[in-house]
């Protein structure tokens, strides 16, 4: 008998036949070197310059198949991990003192638990307590209070502006200032027994936000009237994204005034705060439609 | 009701139903900072042997805030569907999670039974299972609703184009929901988070985006999330509004702090039956997320889970078209890790399709939890996998305002390619005809990614 | 699984003893001769001539008549129908059955076509007769025990093959079909030492694989 069937079954192992597949299809002719595809930059699309005029938003940056192109990805990358840097940095313990504002401190005595115990992040820690009670001025009319919150480095870059801002038109709004004091650990709520213990008519806590992409530097504003502690989120108003690319903090601590001065006329604060009347002041303090400088900043250069 | 279990000879016993659910939860940060977490493993797996012998009907006996204390319970405990009740009422937790695994068991079938369950009934089964226990069930239950598209049915995986824009920026906005349309994104809602909680803001925005809807007859709703009492005061303004938003809680107290009530919603959904401009007939939209009760001190000694699964007993209240949890949102001292983020995401999703809800997701992080980029997107793949309702879209899953980490425009179209699944039907037939997505070759169509293809409206970009 | 057998299926295998000289003439038997005929139809054509071949080897028979029908197995009269008639001629039964023993041993076990593809959907006859009998020899104009390659396949594989297999070793055509044959596929006898007949229907099997996964590139890639 011939070989034919041991000869055909030897040619298949050698073709992959006994793969579950079949053989792969030959190469495809190498196609010539494409032109250079990377970096890819979006800020050459119409539409992407267009946009920024308006929004910080990565937009017009295009696609590759459904995903990002490899200049999209770094730039991502990166301002991730300027967010993740600004969120483990921590105010320095003499930075309060050096900038002439009262140091005080939460219960919280390490960041992992600042992070994990909120709860401790909203109550003065003894010593505090004691130095508040000793050295602030009380009765006033608004406590102002810098704090690192989640972003110290927003606290150190622009706290001082916005606290200076804020204490300047509340004081042209007819209303007394407190002590200025600045707080390391805090969370918002912290406000409550600062307010509570100097029997400030309004609470108002500055402090660093949660960072965004590629911007560590937001500084957040809650006010409260009457602070005490169980005060909760609804008695609250609050501003947020307070720098130089979204509300700029001269002009945020206008606004967060009007906001004090309608609290202390109206005797509450938070969702039953009636603001409609203040509109055209809230609008233009807050400058809504002031188009600030909105660029995103690029973060990854890479030689072409 | 004796609650105890023995494992190698260590009898754990514990005081209260209640204690038994928390202990019963996986580990999460929100629990250990409510002091309610198992103490060990051993402990967490003898409170499972205990939560397996309890009836449905003890735990609708036992709500984790007492009948007396809290109007949530109260609500739930009068709207009970009571022959729906009955047909499951003897099983206990351990048999209804067998029940609703089993394979002859349908989604239509668990739909039969979910006006019976308490939001406790939900968390409890919900803790005896694993990740991949969760996403079997909730891929069953099909949850279809309706406002001006239809949103829920199989194959279908849709999203909410979130343009925000941190001072409210009207052609900010635009710009970016133009650019989300292009990438096929958008068929659960056009929805905003404003910077500034104003009526007059909020009409502002609705407005403008109504106005690219019209005009480019793009069947989806839109959604401006500031309080519930703001959006009503922006109705009387004379805008249009599709979907009214609010943030919900599980506990009265929570709800309170949130600065609502039974009560407010109630009127709130009155309101919007008459003023609100979809079709219909659902039009109410929620998020909720795990650990908001417990950070006002309204969660009554309960764990977060089961706070989860009471807010959709609230929920569920308004027959609503969107109800997403915004899963990591709340920060690490909830949820720590990708891990919890992960687990939690698939629990609330569950628990969301077992009562009856409309369930999405927002995936997300922010920059101080400990979760990857990466871990987020494979957290997305297992919604998709689930058959969850809906995902966020956002330009690169950067939330601007809210500055947190979410699914983005890119993001939707992958899935959706990898998974096999499609927009609603209304909204797909409109991404084919702008020619965003080629189904012939499943493959961008050629105004994917082209924000140029959506015609602005005069006056505004 | 490409290149499995695609074993032939033997549709009908009969005797005649002692047929009637008109019927002996007319399908080209010589009375003088032959008395008794034996005949086999088969859903492939080509292993059948190398069976027929075969019989020839194994018993005093002659192969008197031997054709392929018009378009195929896939296309027959009837159920028994199939591919191709062939018959032997013998002086008695007992030749005949020993003849279509060795016939349907060979259809059994040896000659078959072969599934190019994944879905067989392209068949490649790419076999190897290391000692040819008296039929095939004579149609191919070579000796009876010479050695050949017995290679078909539909017209573009097989067209690229020939010339694969003529290239690969050794060999030399004895007789090429073109297209259209009644099957309408293309075969080549080629013939050369046993070895090299082997590396040439090795080759020309190789070649149809290829043409079959990739019909418009170059054969070997690249």
């Amino acid at each position: 008998m011939a070989r034919t069937r041991e000869l055909v079954a030897e040619l298949r192992e050698r073709l992959g036949g006994a793969a579950p597949q079949p053989p792969p299809a030959p190469l495809p002719r190498v196609p010539e070197p494409p032109v250079r595809v990377f970096p890819k930059r979006h800020e050459g699309s119409r539409y992407a310059r267009e946009t920024a005029a308006h929004t910080t938003a990565l937009l017009g940056i295009g696609q590759v198949g459904t995903r990002y192109a490899t200049d999209v990805v770094l730039q991502f990358q990166a301002e991730l991990a300027v967010a993740h840097e600004a969120v483990a940095t921590e105010l320095p313990e003499d930075w309060a003192a050096k900038n002439g504002l009262l140091g005080l401190r939460s219960r919280v005595t390490h960041h992992r638990e600042f992070l994990l115990r909120p709860d401790l992040g909203r109550r003065l820690d003894d010593l505090s307590l004691a130095r508040l009670k000793m050295e602030a001025k009380h009765g006033v009319d608004v406590q102002p209070i810098l704090a690192d919150g989640l972003s110290a480095v927003a606290c150190m870059q622009s706290g001082l502006e916005l606290l200076a801002s804020f204490t300047r038109a509340c004081e042209a709004r007819g209303l007394t200032v407190g002590t200025p004091v600045c707080a390391r650990y805090a969370r918002v709520w912290l406000e409550d027994e600062i307010g509570q213990t100097v029997k400030a008519r309004v609470a108002a806590i500055l402090l660093g936000e949660r960072p965004g992409l590629g911007t560590g530097d937001g500084l957040s504003a809650y006010l409260v009237y009457e602070p005490a502690v169980g005060k909760t989120d609804g008695d609250r108003n609050m501003m947020s994204n307070i720098h130089a690319r979204g509300t700029p903090p001269a002009v945020a601590g206008d606004r967060l005034a009007v906001l004090a001065r309608a609290m202390v006329d109206q005797k509450r604060s938070g969702v039953s705060l009636e603001l409609g009347h203040l509109v055209a002041e809230l609008g233009d303090a807050a400058s809504r439609h002031h188009r600030a400088p909105q660029v995103r900043e690029r973060l990854v250069e890479v030689p072409t | 009701m004796r609650l105890a279990a023995t494992i190698r000879n260590v009898v754990h016993t514990f005081g209260s139903l209640r204690e038994v659910l928390a202990k019963a939860n996986p580990p999460k940060s929100g629990d250990d900072l409510a002091g309610l977490s198992a103490r060990s493993a051993v402990e967490r797996v003898a409170a499972r042997a205990v939560l397996a012998q309890v009836t449905l009907h003890e735990l609708r006996q036992n709500p984790v805030v007492p009948y007396e204390q809290d109007e949530l319970t109260r609500m739930v405990e009068h709207t009970l569907n009571e022959a729906a009740f009955r047909a499951v009422a003897h099983l206990t937790v351990g048999q209804f999670r067998e029940w609703l695994l089993e394979s002859t068991t349908t989604g239509e079938h668990i739909r039969s039974i979910s006006a019976g369950l308490t939001p406790e009934m939900a968390a409890a089964v919900c803790k005896l299972m694993s990740n991949l226990d969760l996403m079997t069930v909730a891929a069953k239950c099909q949850v279809v609703v309706r406002a001006n598209n239809t949103l829920g049915l199989p194959g279908r995986l849709s999203s909410r184009v979130q343009p925000n824009h941190p001072t409210d920026d009207v052609a900010g906005i635009l710009y970016s929901m133009r650019e989300g349309l292009s990438y096929g994104c958008g068929d659960a809602v056009i929805g905003v988070n404003p910077a500034t909680d104003t009526a007059e803001s909020t009409a502002e925005i609705l407005t403008a985006i109504d106005a690219v809807l019209k005009k480019n007859a793009i069947p989806t709703q839109h959604c401006v999330l500031s309080h519930v009492t703001v959006q009503m005061r922006a109705l009387d303004l004379g805008c249009p509004m599709d979907l009214m938003f609010q943030s919900l809680s599980g506990s009265e107290g929570g709800n309170r702090a949130f600065g609502i009530s039974v009560a407010l919603m109630d009127e709130a959904y009155d309101k919007m039956k008459r003023m609100g401009t979809a079709r219909g007939p659902n039009f109410m939209y929620f998020e909720t997320g795990q650990g908001s009760a417990l950070s006002s001190a309204a969660h009554h000694g309960a764990d977060q889970v089961t706070l989860e699964a009471r807010c959709y007993g609230f929920a569920r209240r308004y027959d609503p078209f969107l109800v997403n949890t915004v899963v990591g949102f709340i920060g690490p001292e909830y949820l720590e890790d990708g891990p919890q983020i992960t687990r939690a995401g698939l629990e609330d999703h569950f628990m969301g399709k077992l009562l009856g809800l409309p369930m999405g997701c927002d995936a997300c992080f922010t920059y101080h939890a400990r979760m990857s980029q990466d871990e987020l997107e494979c957290l997305k793949v297992l919604l998709g996998a689930a058959g969850c309702t809906y995902l966020m879209s956002l330009p690169v899953g950067d939330d601007i305002m809210l500055n947190y980490q979410s699914t983005s425009y890119h993001d939707i179209p992958s899935v959706r390619r990898l998974l096999n699944k499609r927009p609603t039907p209304e909204f797909d037939a409109w991404v084919v005809e702008r020619d965003i997505w080629d189904y012939e070759h499943n493959r961008p169509g050629e105004n994917f990614g082209r924000p140029e293809a959506i015609t602005p409206v005069r006056g505004n970009p | 699984m490409i290149l499995e057998p695609l074993p032939p299926r033997i549709l009908s295998v009969r005797r005649i003893p002692n047929a009637d000289p008109a019927l002996l003439l007319a399908y080209g038997a010589d009375p003088a001769r032959h008395r008794s005929l034996g005949l086999v139809t088969c859903d492939q054509d080509d292993p059948t001539y190398v069976a027929l071949d075969e019989a020839t080897k194994f018993a005093h028979v002659d192969v008197v008549f031997a054709k392929s029908f018009y378009a195929g197995a896939g296309h027959a009269s009837g159920p028994l129908s199939g591919e191709i008639l062939g018959v032997l001629a013998a002086a008695d039964p007992d030749e005949i059955d020993a003849g279509l023993k060795a016939l349907v041993r060979c259809l059994e076990s040896d000659a078959c076509f072969y599934g190019a593809d994944e879905a067989k959907k392209t068949a490649v006859f790419p076999h190897v007769i290391s000692s040819l009998g008296h039929y095939l020899s004579a149609a191919a104009g070579l000796k009876p025990g010479d050695s050949m390659a017995y290679l078909v396949a539909p017209p573009m594989e097989a067209t690229i093959g020939f010339d694969m297999a003529l290239k690969a070793a050794d060999v030399r055509a004895a007789k090429i079909f073109p297209p259209p044959t009644e099957t309408n596929f293309s075969a080549a006898w080629l013939t050369g030492s046993l070895a090299a007949c082997e590396a040439a229907a090795v080759a020309f099997c190789e070649a149809v694989v290829r043409v079959a996964a990739n019909p418009k590139g170059d054969v070997w890639g690249g």
